[in-house]
């Protein structure tokens, strides 16, 4: 009874007020889907804002940049910051998938060959060798060689000229009386003496990357095959099934149960923080490591330590691997190509590289021989300083092919089971090369 | 279960209703082609074709990576992580669940009060319940390697996520812990609707506590445990973001689970041919452990029905 | 639908063996249990209390942990500072990340009732769809997201709504709608067909009994789907990893995981920022929980 009395009189009213809403969701879905449509994704006119795609480290860059770029010329400039180990997919993804959300790119060295292939990167050959500004011969070669070079052709400009150094705690291998390792056999039995003397006071010889993310896994790999291998590393396709290779490989296996526990688990974000804390007596990172470590704020450790190029193997000197290292290039669907070219010109030109590197916190590290080379730079980290001045000479490059992120993927995939214990490591370079030869 | 009878046909007869009725449901198909069945087209043809994410469809290759799909060790295997983390997953919360459903009592005011706290594993997104898992598992600093070595029972710390086979089961502690309130609520209502007098003749027959459980209420509520089951291994199937956050499919390839394979073969490799052929794999995976719960699940149902 | 009914719950005791005369108390009643098992419920219930509550305790302690504490080996810290959560907040648009998880779950949770209601009132009254329908419509749930990501990422991006409110919460929506349909199923096919034909008579079609008639009574089953399909939303992570890519859009877990793969360590930053998403829906949980387990229960398990 009560139902029949609600729906004679509420008939009507219900009719219309349905009515009503579905009219006022329809007009609102159709002003959001226009507003949305038109706002995002690329601006074809309007406020000129130019949009970069930054790598987490180098957050600290980025901003500077941004605000550096914006004081000089007035454009505004967007930076949007993705974590290292996702940038890469974020770049590729965002070229091949047309979403062209990014003007500039900041992208790993490693993809250019990738990236250029799919057509992500302008080919900035043209523009690159008529500007003078931008003074192509004073980036250091080697690293200018691997960063932006496809086929004979230039696609971006060097940004962030990484490569590794072996950092040490002075105390504690003071302590231990430990010297700072020249060959890798010292390493090991450094790393063995340190930690079983102090490993009950949570205290380890070294901390190992061992993340399966490529820059940390990759790296640690890397810094071995690079100083092992006595002839150049072809970066095109690196010789796996050479003694070389083997040597690094079982390096890392021996080293890895004295160091910090489950290397497995450990990237540069906790290897960092531990070695700051004072924990660790050595640790393979970046050049800008110097600089956190002085920085009372985040390190325990200032004025407590040192760095000096990375052991050698039987056969092999040391050398800068080029881990990591980040160039910038413009995404071919910019709207606004000269400015976006203009945005990668300042960015990697000598004014900025060396006010970056001078930075704390900005993780970029020298790119251009002035800036290696300045007076400025010495004075803010004379021990890196010194230590790059002599390895940039032998710099080693990853594979840059079209192949390298499968590669890389491949490579730190079996590394991974390797340095878990399923793969012995000639199984996982073996494995490795075989997957390298079915691309 | 009440079934629905067509609503009385009015002068203009049922097909009027019927138009009616698929206008009603045509946006809820207009969904399920957008979300499931496009999906399931493009993945078929992707897979047949050799395709990169930003270059799809740039030649056929035939059955050749949907056998591989099938047959490579390493594709083989992410589908056996899948099925060792789901099923255990799945049938431990359940066996838990009525555990606890059993030992529930709304009653007490601590009973309600445990209720309520249990609805907050399942409020937590996967994400944040990985970051948690992952905090308490750390080599330094973890919660559990702290207490371990603060009393004195650990010299090394203890690798919960760096190590095999700790790493599988500590992501199905995490999947239990998220789930298993699930469980317990459906189960506790399904014991609650259950007849009495079939307890109070158990009870009058001097039946004890063991038998009157094995007897009598299992059987009862087996139906529910087993549509708990089916829903629950079916979302342990989809499992991503807790391997996502805790271990990246690590350590090495321990827990590279088939969700999270695709994930990286898709969007690290990029190679979006490989990853249609190895999902399709993988619904066959689902399907088939997933059917037979189903079925033996309609048959109690209908068996149910009839008593 | 109301939580607990007196032969429920007396019922429940009678489970574990307790004589039937405590089927006659009401709530608070003695029970004649035999000891060992009341004590051993406590046990078990106390137990499940622990472990479900200890990780969420836990990362309320982080939140408020100093960086050095949490590296460390102590596991009491040796103070507490709120520095996480300013720096939460100051280093990450965290408040963002919060609003659009918020708008896009609720939004979604809207699109999703709109959708399945008409559909689940023509699948029980006017049999649209013929028997296997529900089948169907749930198998499109079973199947894991991972499949859909990349026709889904090439559809959103054809149809310009990459990176937006609007786009995120559609898609969201129509993924949780095979949801919302299988557990509204139930609540739909309780209400008794004379009160359909009641409506009838009175000269109402299907659209009217629909929404003056079944809807008001299928309500309290309304209001538990809408809140589980909020919280599916909310606690989703692989599509809006995929769709959004500026804060403007960004929910909240796809923020945290954003927080790692920098230079530092942000633990407390990430449990702060956990925490603070975790709070809007573990209050939404406790309010609506009657609601919510009610429903929840009532619907789907039959």
């Amino acid at each position: 009874m009560k139902i029949q009395r609600r729906i004679s009189t509420g008939i009507t009213n219900s009719r219309a007020r349905r009515v009503a809403m579905a009219a006022a969701a329809t007009l609102l879905a159709a002003g959001t889907l226009a507003a949305c449509s038109g706002g995002s994704g690329s601006t074809t006119s309007g406020s000129k804002t130019l949009r970069v795609l930054i790598a987490a480290p180098q957050e600290g860059a980025g901003k500077a940049l941004q605000a550096d770029y914006e004081k000089s010329t007035g454009t505004k400039v967007k930076i949007t910051v993705v974590p290292y180990d996702q940038i890469q997919t974020k770049a590729i993804l965002d070229a091949q998938s047309g979403a062209n959300q990014y003007d500039v790119i900041q992208y790993w060295y490693t993809s250019v060959g990738a990236l250029a292939q799919a057509d992500a990167l302008d080919d900035l050959t043209g523009w690159v060798d008529k500007d003078k500004d931008i003074d192509k011969s004073d980036f250091i070669a080697p690293i200018y060689n691997a960063y932006t070079q496809y086929k004979g052709k230039t696609y971006g400009l060097p940004f962030d000229g990484d490569t590794h150094l072996l950092y040490y705690n002075k105390k504690i291998l003071a302590d231990n009386g430990v010297k700072p390792p020249t060959t890798w056999d010292e390493y090991l039995a450094d790393v063995k003496k340190i930690t079983d003397a102090n490993k009950s006071k949570g205290i380890y010889g070294a901390v190992m990357m061992g993340d399966k993310s490529a820059f940390n896994i990759g790296s640690t790999f890397f810094n071995r095959l690079a100083t092992f291998s006595s002839s150049p590393i072809d970066s095109q396709k690196p010789d796996l099934t050479s003694p070389a290779a083997l040597a690094a490989a079982k390096s890392m296996v021996d080293a890895a149960p004295y160091t910090a526990p489950s290397p497995s688990q450990i990237g540069f974000d906790q290897a960092l923080a531990l070695f700051l804390s004072g924990k660790i007596g050595m640790m393979e990172a970046w050049t800008d490591l110097g600089t956190f470590a002085q920085d009372p704020s985040q390190s325990k450790i200032a004025d407590n330590w040192g760095a000096v190029p990375l052991p050698a193997g039987a056969g092999g000197k040391t050398a800068a691997p080029l881990d990591a290292g980040w160039a910038l290039g413009v995404s071919p669907s910019a709207p606004d190509q000269d400015a976006a070219k203009d945005f990668v010109k300042f960015a990697t030109s000598k004014a900025e590289n060396l006010k970056l590197v001078t930075t704390t916190g900005s993780g970029v590290d020298p790119t251009r021989t002035s800036t290696l080379e300045s007076d400025k730079y010495k004075s803010f980290t004379p021990v890196v300083a010194a230590a790059l001045t002599q390895i940039l000479g032998n710099a080693q490059s990853w594979p840059t092919s079209p192949n390298a992120p499968k590669m890389i993927q491949s490579l730190n995939d079996n590394l991974a089971q390797m340095l878990q214990g399923s793969l012995t490591p000639q199984q996982a370079l073996d494995a490795t090369e075989k997957a390298w030869d079915a691309l | 279960m009440t079934t629905a009878a067509p609503v009385p046909a009015s002068a203009d007869g049922p097909r009027r209703h019927r138009l009616i009725g698929w206008a009603l449901i045509a946006p809820a198909l207009a969904a399920v082609a957008i979300i499931a069945a496009y999906p399931l087209v493009y993945t078929v043809l992707v897979s047949f074709s050799k395709s990169t994410l930003g270059r799809p469809f740039q030649s056929w290759v035939g059955w050749g990576q949907i056998v591989t799909a099938f047959t490579d060790g390493g594709q083989l295997a992410s589908i056996l992580r899948s099925l060792e983390f789901a099923v255990p997953a799945a049938v431990l919360s359940v066996v838990i669940g009525l555990v606890i459903a059993l030992s529930l009592d709304t009653a007490t005011r601590g009973g309600r009060v445990v209720r309520v706290i249990m609805l907050l594993p399942l409020m937590t997104p996967p994400v944040m319940a990985g970051v948690i898992w992952k905090l308490m598992f750390a080599p330094t600093g973890g919660l559990f390697n702290d207490v371990l070595a603060g009393a004195g029972l650990v010299t090394e710390p203890v690798l919960f996520l760096g190590a095999s086979p700790a790493a599988m089961i500590c992501l199905i502690v995490v999947d239990i812990w998220q789930w298993t309130p699930f469980c317990v609520l459906l189960i506790f209502a399904a014991l609650q609707s259950m007849p009495r007098e079939v307890y109070e003749a158990a009870q009058v027959d001097g039946a004890g506590v063991w038998r009157t459980f094995r007897s009598v209420t299992f059987p009862l509520v087996l139906p529910s445990l087993v549509t708990v089951l089916m829903l629950k291994v079916i979302v342990s199937f989809k499992v991503f973001d807790l391997v996502f956050v805790m271990t990246s499919g690590g350590p090495g390839l321990d827990t590279n689970v088939a969700s999270f394979n695709v994930y990286r073969t898709a969007l690290q490799q990029f190679d979006l041919g490989a990853a249609g052929a190895q999902t399709i794999a993988f619904i066959v995976l689902v399907t088939i452990v997933v059917l037979p719960i189903a079925t033996w699940r309609s048959r109690l149902l209908k068996a149910g029905s009839r008593a | 639908m109301s939580e607990s009914t007196m032969p429920a719950e007396s019922f429940g005791r009678t489970v574990i063996g307790r004589a039937p005369r405590a089927a006659a108390r009401r709530r608070g009643g003695v029970s004649f249990a035999p000891r060992w098992t009341r004590a051993l419920k406590s046990v078990v219930v106390v137990l499940a209390a622990v472990f479900f509550l200890l990780p969420i305790a836990y990362l309320a302690m982080v939140s408020f942990m100093r960086p050095d504490d949490i590296l460390s080996d102590r596991v009491v810290p040796s103070g507490l500072s709120w520095q996480n959560w300013s720096s939460a907040f100051d280093r990450f648009p965290v408040a963002d990340y919060l609003r659009n998880s918020l708008i896009v779950a609720a939004a979604a949770m809207v699109i999703a009732l709109l959708i399945a209601i008409p559909a689940n009132y023509a699948m029980a009254r006017l049999r649209a769809g013929g028997k296997n329908i529900m089948t169907v419509i749930v198998s499109a749930y079973v199947a894991p997201p991972i499949v859909a990501i990349v026709p889904l990422f090439i559809l959103v991006r054809k149809v310009g709504l990459m990176d937006s409110l609007v786009g995120l919460s559609l898609v969201e929506g129509l993924m949780v709608v095979p949801v919302a349909i299988w557990l509204l199923d139930d609540f739909f096919r309780n209400v008794p067909e004379e009160i359909d034909e009641a409506a009838q008579i009175d000269g109402c079609g299907p659209i009217a009994t629909l929404v003056r008639v079944v809807l008001p009574l299928v309500a309290p089953g309304v209001v538990a789907v809408g809140i589980v399909s909020f919280i599916l939303v909310y606690n989703d992570f692989l599509i809006p990893l995929m769709l959004s890519y500026s804060e403007s859009t960004q929910t909240l877990p796809v923020g945290i995981s954003l927080m790692q793969g920098g230079r530092e360590v942000m633990y407390g930053q990430m449990a702060a920022a956990s925490f603070t998403g975790m709070i809007p829906v573990y209050l939404l949980a406790l309010f609506m929980q009657r609601w919510l387990i009610g429903g929840l229960t009532q619907g789907s398990v039959k």
